[in-house]
């Protein structure tokens, strides 16, 4: 095995890295330690939290790239394939059913279109042939039923008791950090009285426990959320595109805010000309509709990129240069909305009695601008990343649907609803991967929309003064 | 002896629940006869304000009514229905709040606002309702009514809004007005105007009144009773001339000792005599004016002139008062001296150099020598920021100390001085009270060793025994250190009572400038006169 490092993974390492040294900085600044508190002390909040970071893991997981090691017959050097695998595509391949030949239903184990068959007396008859790898162990296809629901009981029970030993580790590490007694913790939390709304987190992680112990259970026989035109699972198609939706999330906005912070602070800090230039500069990327300007600039890249084949040592690597570049796109033409925001706040603090006091000291305007400025708006900054969040998970699937977002290659929900576009008009109608990729995305954006709710209030000065 | 117009029994007021819960208003009493006023006094927090709103029950959702009774012209108004009390709060109640910057809605005509209660109590309309607000306008003393109904609220001044505010509280009859602060957002010569307004409408339609207010003196003017609130508990309640002649509570007489005047300035410090002194910042022809929104393509040159050709010079460890009313210039002034604000011309000279004039890096050096103290304590320092690095900004910009050691054995000294205990360096703002708050800042601007202290406005969010202990503070730490001071103030007896001389400031010019004794018992400019007669007093009636 060799680790390959993509651009993107890099930069999502990168984020995590930065979230990390926040997250201890915060444990250190009460003022930033005790909004976040009230964030995960609402049931709803607490449970998207546990869905995001549900999400999250997944996406680290496809994150860790590698070549996979070829066995090689001539002697004992080690080969590597070419092709560029992640840890998820590892833990997957031994789970998921193997790919058929064409579509077939959720649990089905016949493909959806008719083929030409010999049957046993050997006439040729039209028929639903039967699936490769799903349904492959049942003798009697009759039996489908109960085998599922057999083998769904299983799965709820694995689940609840991997969940058990979950709470109990959780538990046990709780008594040991509070010093108080486990029967007591347990109490508070079964009525709801942790200052944290603990009952929610371990709710949430119950139905994750069940619903992966029941997944655990029926992937490796049957596709759950069946196939597409050329028989990969929906599944793991969905799963796999939790990756590309999290980049185009979170990694726009990181390309955006150097923008949106630099511009908007100066422009409201310093006014006059540089206000000016800046104001001309945003009044005029906002008034260009930024479908064309993306639009524009995917065409250019894909010229690019096919007159540059020899740049890019797999299919993999060009798709996630594309994906970088999306981002980038997306972060450029994005920056003005916080950027407006920012100056106005910026044009409020500059009035304030703090500024006077730090320029009556000889300060240097940036230090005034960093020490003073950027901490009393980064509370705007928290809120739009985690608001602008779901626009973007939604704007890459509007984006690939017209394609002009992420790599054909790539697996995203975008690519999933576009690829069953066409198919929306057969009789019968081929819905699953339209379906999966709208589930995927909805509980997504939902978290996302109730966690930026969660964090708007608890970071808005003006309803903590309400408090 | 009659019924009265309002009688409030054993009101208690609790605001929050569980442990975080505390009691706003503990056994109110208060009884208003018809044509009597009341006055409540108390500092910021005793309740005052709590009582008025719980009387037209406008609290927030967060208080409770734990128990009592509030009668009202024979009716219980904590028994009526929500609707049966909109028609007593106009009609029966009348209110007038603080801000009247705020009270008004911005997108409506005057008229209309005041016509808004016409309708709802007296059902009028048209014609009718158009001569009815012609009437209330001349009755607040506004002048061309006709035209005036038909302008917006930005069209007026302070204390012309305020009259509307009057006027529509007016406007359903009420036979009890309750005001709430009515005349704190205004300048002195605006407040006697209002004041005496007040109490004429209340005399001609024999209505009662409660007034609510923090000033000793404004009370004396309208009150025919005073009732001294503090922490939500009545402290002491008596007629308005055997209140002022024996003052009973020891509360009472604390708040009557912190009021800032000559008489007390003497009987402190006898020996009112102080020699002139050394020169130590020299203000020349200085000039700011405001432009009109410049950009790169377009110079308008409406200036607005906000200082006009001011002369005024620093003695060495004495204190300079600049007094003026709201828009005077005074604030502008004191950032043009320390360069905040760039001046259009004119010089200030110190130390030989003319501030105006030299380089970015030669200011710098300066900068500790000039400080400067703020109005607002609230808004004065980075929320953001331990109390320890804000005092510490200053010594790091302007090099003093040589180590963290150095510097946070300094901080501790600082706040020691100031009056504080050294351990707050690891606080947040936040945790304080304004005139801690105030404290901090002092200690912000001694951090970097200031020969001179500009000090603008820095009592007036405070209340007055909070206020006359930072004036204290301020007076020994000139004696101790030998600052000089630049103070801005609004308040005559502040004046009086801290500074060696005076300058009078009015639209943007000095007009008039001496020694204290000479401008505030021998004034010479008109507007000075105009200003020290407007000045409310205890002993003197409107």
């Amino acid at each position: 095995m060799s680790f390959v490092f993509l651009t993107t993974d890099i930069l999502l390492f990168l984020l995590i890295a930065i979230l990390l040294v926040y997250g201890i900085y915060a444990l250190r600044h009460e003022h930033l330690f005790r909004p976040w508190k009230q964030v995960v002390s609402r049931p709803f909040s607490m449970c998207a939290v546990v869905v995001l970071s549900f999400y999250f893991l997944i996406a680290i997981l496809d994150s860790v790239h590698f070549h996979p090691t070829i066995e090689s017959s001539s002697g004992n050097d080690v080969q590597h394939s070419t092709r560029i695998t992640s840890v998820l595509d590892l833990v997957l391949g031994s789970i998921i059913a193997g790919t058929e030949k064409t579509y077939s239903a959720p649990f089905s184990i016949y493909a959806f279109a008719k083929e030409t068959l010999v049957d046993e007396d050997g006439y040729m008859v039209r028929e639903y042939p039967r699936l490769k790898h799903a349904g492959s162990h049942l003798s009697e296809p009759a039996s489908r039923l109960d085998d599922i629901l057999n083998r769904s009981v299983v799965g709820v029970g694995k689940g609840l008791i991997g969940w058990i030993f979950f709470c109990a580790i959780i538990i046990f590490m709780m008594s040991r950090i509070q010093k108080l007694a486990i029967r007591g913790i347990v109490k508070k939390i079964i009525r709801g009285q942790s200052s944290l709304s603990w009952r929610t987190f371990f709710l949430s992680f119950g139905i994750i426990f069940v619903l992966v112990g029941i997944g655990l259970q029926l992937c490796p026989h049957y596709h759950v959320l069946g196939t597409d035109q050329v028989g990969n699972d929906i599944l793991y198609q969905s799963l796999k595109s939790a990756r590309t939706g999290l980049i185009i999330g979170t990694l726009t906005t990181l390309v955006m805010l150097p923008f949106a912070v630099i511009f908007g602070v100066s422009a409201g800090y310093f006014g006059g000309w540089v206000d000016d230039s800046i104001q001309y500069m945003y009044t005029t990327l906002s008034s260009i509709p930024s479908v064309l300007l993306i639009a524009a600039s995917a065409l250019m890249l894909d010229v690019y990129l096919a007159n540059h084949s020899e740049m890019f040592v797999s299919v993999t690597a060009r798709a996630d240069l594309r994906l970088l570049c999306l981002c980038l796109i997306l972060g450029v033409t994005t920056w003005t909305g916080l950027c407006r925001y920012l100056r106005a706040e910026t044009l409020k603090l500059r009035e304030s009695a703090y500024i006077d006091a730090s320029r009556a000291f000889g300060a240097v305007p940036w230090t005034t601008i960093w020490k003073h400025v950027v901490p009393n708006v980064m509370h705007i900054v928290t809120i739009s990343i985690v608001l602008d969040f779901s626009g973007l998970v939604l704007a890459e699937a509007a984006l690939s649907y017209l394609n002009i977002g992420v790599d054909p290659s790539m697996e995203s929900w975008g690519n999933m609803i576009n690829g069953a576009r066409l198919e929306l008009a057969r009789e019968p109608v081929v819905w699953w991967s339209l379906f999966a990729a709208f589930i995927f995305m909805f509980v997504l954006v939902l978290a996302a929309n109730i966690f930026a709710d969660a964090v708007r209030d608890a970071f808005d000065p003006r309803l903590r003064e309400l408090n | 002896m009659l019924k009265p117009l309002l009688d409030v029994k054993n009101l208690s007021v609790r605001f929050g629940q569980g442990d975080g819960s505390f009691l706003a208003l503990d056994g109110f009493e208060l009884t208003v006869a018809k044509g009597e006023t009341v006055v409540l006094v108390g500092e910021s927090g005793s309740g005052k304000s709590i009582s008025a709103l719980s009387i037209s029950r406008l609290l927030p959702s967060t208080a409770l009514i734990e128990s009592g009774s509030i009668e009202f012209a024979g009716s219980d108004l904590l028994g009526l229905s929500e609707k049966a009390m909109r028609n007593i709060r106009g009609a029966g109640i009348g209110m007038v709040f603080q801000e009247p910057q705020s009270s008004l809605n911005p997108v409506m005509t005057i008229g209309s606002q005041i016509g808004e209660s016409l309708k709802r109590h007296h059902g009028l309309y048209g014609k009718a309702l158009l001569e009815r607000i012609e009437e209330l306008l001349v009755l607040v003393g506004i002048s061309n009514p006709k035209h005036r109904c038909h302008q917006y609220p930005h069209e007026f001044s302070g204390g012309m809004k305020q009259r509307v505010m009057i006027a529509i509280a007016l406007a359903g009859d009420p036979e009890l007005l309750i005001a709430d602060e009515p005349t704190t957002a205004l300048d002195v010569t605006i407040q006697a105007q209002v004041l005496s307004l007040m109490k004429t409408i209340q005399t001609n339609r024999n209505m009662g009144m409660v007034f609510i207010t923090h000033d000793l003196a404004v009370a004396y003017q309208v009150a025919d009773r005073i009732i001294v609130m503090k922490e939500g508990k009545i402290i002491e309640a008596a007629d308005r001339e055997d209140f002022y002649r024996t003052p009973s509570h020891e509360y009472t007489q604390k708040l009557f000792d912190s009021i800032p005047s000559w008489e007390k300035r003497l009987s402190e410090n006898p020996s009112a005599d102080h020699p002139a002194a050394e020169k130590a910042l020299n203000v020349k022809n200085l000039s700011v004016s405001f432009l009109g929104k410049t950009s790169l393509f377009s110079r308008r040159s409406n200036a607005m002139v906000a200082v006009n050709n001011v002369d005024l010079e620093l003695q060495e460890g004495r204190t300079l008062a600049l007094v003026g009313e709201s828009g005077s210039g005074k604030t502008t002034m004191a950032k043009a001296i320390l360069q905040l604000i760039k001046p259009s011309h004119g010089s200030v000279y110190y130390r030989g150099d003319n501030l105006c004039d030299i380089s970015g890096r030669q200011l710098r050096r300066y900068r500790g020598d000039l400080q400067m103290v703020f109005q607002d304590p609230y808004s004065s320092m980075n929320p953001r920021m331990l109390v320890g690095a804000i005092i510490k900004e200053g010594m790091i910009a302007q090099n003093i100390g040589i180590d963290k050691s150095e510097r946070d054995d300094r901080v501790r000294r600082l706040l020691l001085q100031v009056g504080l205990d050294p351990s707050y360096a690891l606080r947040y703002p936040h945790e304080f009270s304004g005139g801690q708050r105030q404290r901090i800042c002092i200690a912000r601007a001694l951090a970097v060793e200031p020969k001179v202290l500009i000090c603008d406005e820095p009592t007036s969010a405070l209340d007055v025994s909070v206020q006359s202990q930072i004036l204290h503070l301020l007076r020994d730490l000139q004696e101790e250190l030998g600052l000089t001071y630049l103070f801005v103030t609004h308040n005559i007896g502040v004046v009086a009572y801290l500074a060696h001389q005076v300058a009078v400031m009015h639209q943007g010019k000095i007009v008039e400038y001496g020694s204290v004794d000479d401008v505030l018992h021998r004034p010479q400019h008109v507007y000075t006169r105009a200003l020290l007669n407007a000045v409310p007093k205890i002993g003197m009636s409107l």
